[in-house]
């Protein structure tokens, strides 16, 4: 599939958005290392918001006919696409009341600010599974028509999250080491899942082929001609193909820019600021790089028709 | 749900029917208007030709009629420009015509044959006949020269109909088809019409084709044939029909001149004609009556075969005994000629077998009484359900003449012709083999000033006195036609007017009128150097081209108009009358002689004129006599006038439905001033349906003959006999080897010509230019094809079909592509005896393995056909015309001859042979590159990037 | 009622003319227009409902080609609209057609990502998504001769190659021909349950060539008894 900036933009950023809300509630509730301060849960979630925001709007970019966006929401029952708009539409108020109520601190309202960014947590984790599944549900992408789609972006989004939060935890003055542990544990997690994921689209497809696309059973079958000498809607949407040489070396830096050296960074370079930052900012472009990936390596059935012989 | 479909705006719209004209199959549409606009063009249902149904171009004819190729005012090249230079000013039509008229006048008043005028495949050849011949000179002819008159004249000189437009499988009761080299042909509806119909039914369908595309992608059975050999591999068919004694005696006997006797005296005068009585009719020997008679008698039995010896002591054959003997010799035998053809002996032997099985087998009894011309009734048609067709895959080739008449043979020895299930004559034909029409070859009368000729110039030579040439031998047409280097040309030459013209050879001409083809580009071999001839000075006249004056009518920027010195702009098909006339190519059905119409549909926005009406209006001011008064005046107010009143014979006109004073004749009748009207109230076409007892064996059908003369389709009621053996031709072969009495070449190449060529029998001999060129240097045979949704050069201007072919590349055989370690999209030299090329290829398993070959003229000149200069068809396009040279290699104390078939005259295109290589790194583009012609006058060379053509009003993008 | 086509591959010409003539009616039909890219300019294209591919089956000279219309199928479980999140795309309870309601669609693409067949193609222009709409606005059309209510490209096809009807009446000629030719679907596996199906290629009877007699003719050539027929 071709891969869109925005629509790349926009999975990583709420991606970690959400991610970075969810265990920013979690820290709070458990009080990881005696809780963060105020201002910087307040710093975390705003970023969770704006990156959210960010990322929903960049999408919106990726729509021919934005006028009519806002119908969106209104095949909720059906539509993965929908479900994630509408889930993150009902994310906002549920985190904003979580963060005002932080914010003016009323000990009497606890209660109230603890279900509120429980029921935002649970939103975000929602809409981070329904954004996976936009892509899980299509059974005209192998690559993508699997669990361990909304696995992946749940747990890089976490993940993302968990760096975010860590580099908001550093200007708190507070105990860092449960942060670079839920750090280095969700990395972990992530890398395995993705890890996972690359082996079994590596696999061969027991899927459609050419043949069972056109029906012709006997022999091989070859493309003669498309039938239109310049490129089509078809061949620009779904015709985009990765050399296995560069998806290859793209693979190995998603693993070093993504996981093994913010991992190294953050076991060696401990917590000292501007080792944090370089962490979560490779970190990013690993998230960056795989999801560009995740798109360039999704072979639409329709190549079938293209002289592919399978996808 | 239904709320939101929007659905027709019927009060808005208005439904029309005309003609299709987007290629010469001229189906039937329905138009609908909606605002002056087209909204839709469908097939007409009631249509013979194409019953409803629609192909991509005649679909496609919305994005024609709004090209921005259109021409929009009489042109005239700049004063100081170059030719071809494409500078243009706009003048008035008045001023045009004013000039063209003076410049003809003088002509005609002086030297009539410095005239040529020549026309692509249009289809009103009947009209622009007509004013040449009235004009009075004997340069015209239509594109039938470069395009398939080998199967025109095969037939016509074998069987009385032919492939191409005079006849049509008979798709109701074929049972096994054979389709010989055809891509698309003009028969292009009908032929997708009539396979599904044939498969439908359980009948065979085989492809003799070196490529395996388009029609034969759905064949049975795909033959993969070498290029140029289907007369080898149709003779050895017969060389099995024979050997099994497979063949139909009742039609050899009846039908054909199988029984008449030839004289079989070698090395002298009168050898190998047939022997005749003091009246001229050819004798047979009669079994019973054990003496000679008249062949064409009734109630006779004729041998078909033996040796006999003439009352004058001649010894004497059959046809029969000759056709044999040649064709069961061994050089025939399947195992003899499978390598050469690339067809295995055992399908050879199959194929045969199998047309075997199915004429003589399966015959079709239909219960139809019909009487032969002898008077005998019968009270069955019986049907031998092979029918064939074939067209330029045998006809482009220089031995295409012959290899058609192989097939024709075929067909003779199932007596499988014009029966059910058969190939069929499609009215007017068939007609007497061959059809009594001679070319003007009266000196006195050609060179007579302000004359018309005394026929039309083209027709159908009987023996060497019919040539058009003069005391000495040489030829009296710019083309060469009906000269001793091409005795049968029945189309003329087109493709050599202007390189005989730029060489003064024959004769200088003066001017030069093209209509409708694009002789500047794809309708032209050796595109390049015919461009470079067209600029041509003529050093004796300094400042004068060798072609002193260009004129062309055309309706569209094409490569052609640049070249012009004076440009005619001709309207669109949806805005002018125009006939399908039986006078012309027919478009009648094998079951219905048929004939149409155009009218105008849409109001003109442009400052053109019909052709149809600039000739008439030449014509009147030119004086012509058929269209003068005795009192000087002007006969026909226009072009429906003329049509309307103009009878070539008492009642015969160029329509041929409604006539009679209140339109209740059809076929024959006085002029019917309502005509038109009765055209557009039915449809703007008109049909005669032949009734069952007309249908069959037509060639002998009594009743149908009758009426055939009657209405003038011939000249006299008789029996039309097919001819096995072409006695036109032995005449010609006598002359070759001098041994006719009356006139001979002088020239040793025109008589080893004839001698060769001429055989009275069909036979099969290795195309010239492959004669000439080292099958080892240059190791494969290059071919083009139709593409089914391209109409040659002016499909590429419009918009909805270049977006699925607006590039060809050079197909070849993959396994040979690997052997030769190239690939798809390789760029490639393709290089000929003639010159070389550079090209984009592709792969595929359906080509013959010694064989390229690309889809026709969708290379283009950058600039043309209101394309941008960087469109692909311009600069990854290519032609594989500048491979093909119009004459062939040079040889040793030979005069440069031209690259055609030696009896008609039919351009070679197929005989090329190429070597491949490819290209150096880098070496990217099609090669080689033209100057981008220049926009016309009126057009900015601005073209949008969008477009989104539409008759409904409400649809604004929504952004 | 499940409207749709069946398309013959044993007669397709792959002539194209299903593909424009469904174009010109388009192009000024329900979703119209069509917008067309550069149309005059270096790589011209545009959208289409319908495109004709073409394919090579086996290895020379046993090769077979196969020319390969695909528009859209009509599938029973299309999942294209169930993805659509905006309602745009809807399948209609009374004939299965599946439409795009351009008034709706926001241009997301998504529809066409979940579509198998490649049958729905974005407009820029209009920034709305179009497809094939098996021509409900002629089909339903009173105004329009009884016998013309069919596809523009079943009307055209010049091979008689495209047939038209419901799928779900056993009755009807389409569910015939599929039954007697075995008509098939194309990638069944996905299980969207396209409703056109595709009539595979016609294998041909073989034609007995035995007596026929046998070769020879030339040796009884010389002194052959001559058969009398009269004329
Ligand atoms: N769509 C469309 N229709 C057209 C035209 C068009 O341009 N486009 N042009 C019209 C005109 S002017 C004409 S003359 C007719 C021509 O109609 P066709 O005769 O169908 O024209 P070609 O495309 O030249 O087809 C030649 C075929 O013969 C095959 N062939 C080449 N050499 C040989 C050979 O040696 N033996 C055999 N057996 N086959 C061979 C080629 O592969 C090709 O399939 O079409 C008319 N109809
Ligand atoms: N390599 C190769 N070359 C070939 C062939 C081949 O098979 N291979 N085929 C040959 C054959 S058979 C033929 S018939 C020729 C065909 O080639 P052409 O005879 O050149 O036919 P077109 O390319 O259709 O060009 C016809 C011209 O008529 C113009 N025209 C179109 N409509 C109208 C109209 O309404 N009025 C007027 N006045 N003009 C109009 C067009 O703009 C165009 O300039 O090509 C020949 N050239
Ligand atoms: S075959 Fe096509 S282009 Fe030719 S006349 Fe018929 S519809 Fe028109
Ligand atoms: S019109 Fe008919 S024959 Fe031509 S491509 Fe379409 S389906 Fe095939
Ligand atoms: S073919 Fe594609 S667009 Fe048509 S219904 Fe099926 S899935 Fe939807
Ligand atoms: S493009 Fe339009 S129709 Fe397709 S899913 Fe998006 S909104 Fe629905
Ligand atoms: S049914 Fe109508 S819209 Fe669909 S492909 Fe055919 S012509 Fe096009
Ligand atoms: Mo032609």
């Amino acid at each position: 599939m071709h891969p869109a900036f925005s629509v790349i933009f926009f999975t990583v950023s709420s991606g970690a958005g959400f991610g970075l809300f969810a265990l920013l509630y979690l820290m709070d509730l458990f009080g990881l290392d005696g809780g963060l301060p105020v201002e910087q849960k307040l710093v975390a979630g705003i970023l969770a918001l704006v990156l959210v925001a960010a990322g929903l709007t960049s999408s919106m970019f990726h729509l021919a006919n934005p006028k009519n966006a806002w119908r969106a929401f209104s095949r909720f029952r059906t539509s993965w696409l929908s479900r994630e708009g509408v889930f993150a539409m009902a994310f906002y108020p549920f985190a904003i009341i979580y963060l005002g109520l932080t914010w003016l601190v009323l000990p009497e309202l606890e209660v109230l600010r603890l279900t509120a960014g429980a029921l935002a947590t649970l939103l975000a984790w929602i809409t981070l599974f329904s954004t996976g599944m936009i892509y899980g549900c299509l059974k005209t992408i192998r690559q993508w028509n699997s669990p361990l789609v909304p696995a992946n972006y749940l747990a890089l989004g976490h993940f993302s999250g968990a760096l975010l939060l860590l580099a908001v935890a550093r200007n708190g003055q507070v105990a860092l080491t449960g942060y670079v542990t839920l750090v280095l544990a969700l990395l972990v997690v992530a890398a395995s899942l993705k890890a996972i994921y690359y082996f079994w689209i590596a696999s061969p497809g027991t899927g459609s082929t050419i043949k069972t696309a056109t029906g012709f059973t006997r022999g091989t079958v070859r493309l003669l001609d498309t039938g239109h000498t310049h490129g089509t809607f078809l061949t620009q949407e779904f015709g985009f193909q990765v050399a296995r040489k560069f998806s290859l070396t793209l693979k190995t830096c998603v693993f070093l820019a993504g996981f093994v050296i913010p991992a190294l960074i953050l076991t060696v370079g401990g917590s000292a600021a501007i080792a944090i930052y370089a962490a979560v900012l490779t970190a990013l472009l690993g998230m960056v790089a795989e999801r560009w990936l995740f798109f360039a390596e999704a072979r639409h059935v329709i190549n079938l028709y293209h002289g592919a012989q399978h996808c | 749900m239904n709320a939101i479909v929007k659905i027709e705006n019927h009060d808005k719209q208005e439904i029309k029917f005309t003609t299709c004209y987007m290629c010469a199959c001229r189906c039937g549409i329905k138009v609908t208007l909606e605002e002056d606009k087209v909204r839709f063009i469908q097939g007409n249902r009631n249509h013979p030709t194409n019953q409803g149904v629609l192909c991509a171009k005649g679909s496609a004819g919305i994005m024609k009629q709004y090209s921005a190729a259109k021409l929009r005012k009489p042109l005239l090249r700049k004063p100081g420009s170059e030719r071809g230079d494409g500078e243009f000013v706009e003048i008035e039509w008045d001023e045009a015509l004013e000039m063209l008229t003076e410049r003809l006048g003088n002509i005609r008043a002086t030297d009539p044959s410095k005239l040529a005028f020549f026309t692509g495949r249009d289809q009103m050849q009947a009209l622009t006949g007509l004013w040449a011949q009235q004009f009075g000179t004997p340069n015209w002819a239509a594109h039938g020269g470069f395009c398939s008159v080998n199967m025109a004249a095969a037939g016509l000189y074998s069987i009385g109909f032919s492939f191409w437009e005079f006849g049509a499988p008979d798709w109701d009761y074929a049972k096994y088809f054979i389709m010989w080299g055809v891509a698309e042909d003009h028969s292009s509806n009908p032929i997708k019409i009539g396979l599904e119909k044939l498969k439908r039914h359980g009948g065979k369908f085989v492809s003799v084709n070196p490529v395996r595309t388009g029609y034969s992608a759905i064949a049975d059975e795909w033959i993969p044939i070498k290029p140029g050999m289907d007369g080898l591999l149709a003779l050895s068919v017969v060389h099995v029909l024979l050997s099994r004694e497979l063949f139909d005696w009742e039609f050899l006997i009846r039908y054909t001149n199988c029984a008449w006797l030839v004289v079989d005296t070698p090395g002298q005068q009168g050898n190998g004609l047939f022997l005749r009585d003091e009246a001229g009719n050819p004798l047979v020997w009669d079994l019973e009556k054990k003496t000679f008679v008249n062949g064409l008698d009734k109630d006779i039995a004729p041998a078909l075969f033996g040796d006999f010896v003439a009352p004058d002591g001649r010894p004497v054959r059959t046809v029969m005994s000759l056709t044999a003997e040649r064709y069961l010799d061994d050089r025939y035998a399947p195992a003899n000629v499978a390598e050469e053809c690339g067809v295995p002996a055992e399908t050879i032997e199959r194929m045969a077998l199998e047309m075997a099985q199915v004429a003589f087998k399966e015959t079709v009894e239909l219960d139809i009484e019909w009487t032969d011309s002898w008077g005998r009734k019968h009270d069955k048609v019986i049907g031998r359900p092979v029918a064939m067709y074939a067209m330029r895959g045998i006809a482009a080739h220089s031995n295409g003449f012959h290899a058609c008449r192989a097939v024709h043979l075929i067909q003779m020895l199932l007596g499988a012709l014009d029966g059910p299930g058969n190939f069929r004559a499609r009215a007017p034909y068939p007609k007497p083999v061959p059809p009594h029409q001679l070319p003007e070859n009266n000196l006195d009368v050609i060179n007579a000033p302000n004359t018309p000729l005394s026929r039309t110039p083209l027709g159908f030579p009987m023996r060497p006195e019919d040539l058009v040439i003069d005391a000495d031998g040489n030829p009296l047409r710019i083309d060469k036609a009906y000269s001793w280097e091409i005795p049968i040309a029945s189309h003329g030459l087109m493709h050599m007017v202007i390189t005989n013209a730029t060489n003064h050879d024959p004769y200088a001409i003066d001017t030069l009128m093209l209509f409708m083809s694009n002789m500047a580009w794809n309708s032209t071999m050796n595109t390049k150097n015919v461009q470079d001839m067209l600029r041509e000075k003529d050093p004796e006249e300094p400042g004068q081209h060798k072609i002193p004056f260009l004129v062309v009518v055309d309706a569209f920027h094409s490569e052609m108009v640049n070249f012009a010195d004076l440009v005619l702009p001709d309207t669109t098909y949806l805005e002018r009358h125009d006939t399908i006339s039986l006078l012309d190519r027919p478009i009648s059905e094998p079951d219905a002689a048929a004939d149409a119409i155009r009218y105008p549909l849409i109001k003109l926005d442009r400052d053109v004129r019909p052709w149809q009406e600039v000739l008439v209006e030449m014509a009147s001011r030119l004086k012509f006599p058929a269209f003068t008064n005795a009192d000087g005046t002007r006969k026909f107010k226009d072009y429906p006038d003329f049509i309307v009143n103009y009878e070539r014979s008492p009642g015969v006109g160029f329509l041929a439905g409604w006539r009679g004073k209140n339109g209740e004749k059809s076929l024959k009748g006085e002029p019917n001033p309502k005509q038109w009207e009765k055209y557009i109230e039915n449809e703007s076409f008109f049909a005669h349906h032949w009734p069952d007892s007309q249908k069959y064996n037509r060639f002998a059908n009594k009743e149908y003959l009758d009426v055939a003369a009657e209405v003038g389709f011939i000249g006299k009621s008789e029996p039309i006999i097919m001819q096995v053996y072409s006695e036109p031709l032995q005449k010609f072969r006598l002359a070759g080897q001098g041994l006719y009495d009356g006139p001979q070449p002088n020239n040793q190449t025109d008589r080893e010509r004839l001698a060769k060529y001429f055989d009275p029998l069909p036979l099969w001999y290795k195309p010239l230019e492959q004669a000439r060129v080292d099958e080892n240097e240059y190791p494969f045979f290059a071919l083009t094809q139709r593409p089914m949704l391209m109409y040659h050069s002016w499909d590429s201007q419009n918009v909805w079909l270049r977006q699925i072919l607006a590039q060809n590349y050079m197909y070849m055989n993959r396994g040979q592509a690997a052997r030769m370690g190239l690939q798809d999209d390789d760029w490639i030299w393709v290089e000929s005896h003639n010159g070389k090329i550079r090209c984009q290829m592709r792969t595929m398993e359906g080509t013959q393995e010694n064989t390229v070959w690309t889809w026709n003229a969708i290379g283009k000149q950058g600039g043309a056909w209101g394309l941008k200069p960087n469109a692909s068809e311009a600069t990854k396009g290519f032609l594989l015309n500048h491979l093909i040279s119009e004459l062939l290699p040079a040889k040793q104390g030979e005069r440069r001859i031209t690259n055609s078939d030696p009896v008609t005259g039919q351009a070679a295109w197929f005989d090329l042979r190429v070597k491949i290589s490819k290209a150096a790194p880098g070496e990217e583009g099609s090669w080689p590159e033209f100057p981008a012609l220049k926009p016309l006058p009126w057009d900015d060379g601005k073209r949008p990037d969008t477009l989104r053509y539409s008759t409904r009003s409400d649809d604004k993008p929504s952004k | 009622m499940r409207l749709g086509l069946v398309i013959d591959l044993d007669v397709c010409v792959g002539c194209h003319a299903c593909a424009i003539a469904c174009k010109e009616w388009n192009a000024s039909g329900t979703t119209a227009p069509l917008t067309d890219y550069q149309p005059y300019g270096a790589e011209p294209s545009g959208v289409w409902f319908n495109r004709i591919r073409s394919y090579e089956v086996g290895e020379y000279p046993n090769n077979k080609t196969i020319n390969f219309p695909m528009s859209c199928m009509h599938c029973e479980d299309a999942d294209c609209v169930t993805v659509c999140p905006t309602g745009a795309s809807y399948k209609r309870a009374e004939d299965g057609i599946v439409l795009v309601d351009q008034n709706k669609c926001m241009g997301c693409n998504y529809c066409s990502w979940a579509c198998p067949y490649g049958a729905r193609e974005l407009d820029r222009e209009s920034g709305t998504m179009k497809k094939c709409t098996l021509c409900v606005d002629r089909i339903y059309d009173l105004k329009i001769p009884i016998e013309e209510r069919q596809p523009a490209c079943v009307l055209t096809c010049p091979a008689h190659a495209r047939m038209f009807g419901d799928l779900d009446d056993p009755g009807s000629a389409v569910s015939s021909v599929v039954r007697e030719r075995g008509g098939y679907q194309l990638m069944p596996e996905l299980g969207y349950n396209p409703t056109n199906h595709y009539l595979p290629v016609r294998k041909a009877k073989p034609i007995p060539t035995e007596n026929l007699g046998k070769p020879g003719f030339k040796d009884k050539i010389k002194g052959i008894a001559n058969r009398i027929v009269k004329r």
